[in-house]
């Protein structure tokens, strides 16, 4: 993200949303709401306002184990690296402002909106863990069940605790860790699908991390299968297993806790051996949650006018051969917009985007396909019901009659099956054709 | 889906291509009828 920042020609709107977009391919112009951090772009990070701020909030980056002051850099490695306050803690004292070398505090700040052109978009929207309801599983009634996501920022240097593996309800290292995996996916009441392998790679490595960290832990990942399919995936796995982790083929329905020691009880069968029920005691438990299409996906969805599949996520062009473009030309997605994928997928996928858009972009000219509506003007009514009726935002009632952009126009003809006055044909598909079509089949009868 | 799934429909049923469902108009529908087909399936 920092080296894109530095590219000269490329401009990064952080903390900033979408709010309209209109246009074809080659013309697009798209509306973006610069919120307000209500600090200038003269901050340069030095964070001596965090020092003095005496209000706290929740740090959202961490999954909000940790307090953050009310005047914050989102992350460490925020682009750019400017300072924001979260005007539902700031208590307006005005600390930060006498601290601040630079004058950058700017509480009258507004957000503003301003208005960019391109040529093409990459919808790159990624994907939020499935936050299980409460109760499932235990999560949010016992705290030693965390999701896979907050275990990834105890297990980060840069995390709540400095890297240190604790756990959340006495702050002890763990000495007995359960992995569930498929929390939320593969269960034909929440999501259906499975999440690409991606849940079942991270709970391998971070059980690895973990047995770096402290070699005497005892694991064991509660699995229904392990999608190992990748390259050097399968190995990975059986190098986690040599370490001496536990992979047991389960199901677990019910976790209970030890109301003293905030231990975890569970009872599971290996599905794999002829052992019977066992109850097991666990210190920490990490449900490895299904991954979900984002929070704000339908505002997306409805600004440029996408489709999403049955699983939430954007729908492609075609879901073999052209999982990169979306119907809209001019408009591709790249990662986990698209359906659950791993990072080196993304990569792929973002990289094929670009070079799909480029190619696009690099043309003076756009090659469309002849089947486009065309209005007869001497007859058009200017009524309106073609526009109202267009899945496209294709034609428009101009002072002369009905104008058709035949870039966003892609011959579908419910224009001209509305038209009162017949004024629209559609190119290769006129109504005398289909007519003829008619009465050559039906002659035979 | 029909295609991939073998599936069968029988031989009197004549299909024709349509770019999208919306280009349906009932003239085009009451003129199959008129011409004497049993009735007129709008597919898609």
């Amino acid at each position: 993200m920092l080296e894109s920042a530095r590219t000269p020609g490329m401009n990064i709107y952080t903390y900033s949303e979408v709010e309209d977009a209109s246009g074809f391919v080659g013309n697009f112009k798209v509306k973006i709401r610069k919120k307000a951090r209500y600090v200038n772009n003269d901050c340069n990070g030095c964070g001596a306002c965090y020092e003095v701020c005496p209000a706290y909030g929740y740090d959202e980056f961490n999954e909000g184990m940790n307090p953050r002051k009310a005047i914050y850099a989102s992350f460490t490695q925020a682009v750019p690296s400017i300072a924001q306050i979260d005007m539902t803690k700031c208590i307006k004292c005005g600390l930060c402002e006498s601290a601040c070398e630079l004058n950058a505090i700017d509480f009258d700040q507004e957000e503003e909106i301003i208005e960019i052109e391109v040529g093409s978009i990459i919808v790159a929207t990624g994907w939020d863990e499935y936050e299980p309801e409460t109760g499932y599983l235990g999560y949010n009634v016992y705290p030693n069940v965390i999701t896979q996501l907050k275990l990834e920022r105890i297990l980060a240097p840069n995390g709540p605790t400095f890297g240190h593996l604790v756990r959340p309800s006495d702050g002890k290292n763990p000495k007995n860790i359960l992995f569930i995996q498929c929390v939320g996916s593969r269960d034909l009441t929440k999501q259906t699908y499975c999440s690409a392998g991606v849940c079942c790679m991270i709970s391998i490595k971070n059980t690895k991390l973990i047995k770096q960290h402290l070699p005497d832990v005892d694991i064991t990942v509660a699995y229904m299968d392990i999608r190992a399919a990748g390259k050097d995936y399968e190995e990975y796995f059986t190098a986690s297993r040599k370490e001496g982790i536990k992979y047991v083929r389960t199901n677990i329905s019910k976790i209970h806790e030890d109301p003293e020691t905030h231990n975890l009880k569970v009872i599971l069968q290996n599905t794999l051996s002829t052992a019977g029920l066992k109850e097991f005691e666990y210190d920490l438990i990490v449900l490895s949650c299904a991954m979900v299409p984002p929070k704000g996906i339908e505002k997306i969805e409805r600004i440029l006018k996408l489709e999403t599949s049955q699983d939430g996520f954007f729908k492609e062009f075609h879901s073999r051969l052209n999982p990169i473009d979306t119907k809209i030309p001019g408009i591709a997605l790249a990662g986990a917009s698209q359906g659950p994928k791993s990072i080196a997928e993304s990569i792929a996928q973002g990289r094929a985007a670009a070079s799909s858009l480029a190619r696009l972009m690099s043309k003076d000219k756009y090659r469309i396909l002849l089947i486009r509506a065309n209005v007869d003007k001497e007859l058009c009514a200017k009524c309106g019901l073609c526009e109202l009726n267009c899945p496209y935002d294709a034609i428009k009632i101009e002072s002369d009659g009905a104008e058709v952009n035949d870039i966003l126009c892609r011959g579908c003809g419910s224009c001209l099956a509305n038209c009162p006055s017949e004024a629209i044909t559609l190119r290769y598909y006129r109504e005398p054709q289909y007519e003829k079509q008619i009465d050559a089949i039906l002659e035979e009868i | 889906m029909a295609g991939t799934i073998r599936a069968q429909y029988p031989a009197t049923i004549r299909p024709i291509r349509i770019n999208c469902t919306g280009r349906v108009t009932p003239s085009l529908m009451m003129r199959a009828i008129g011409k004497g087909a049993d009735g007129v399936l709008v597919a898609g």
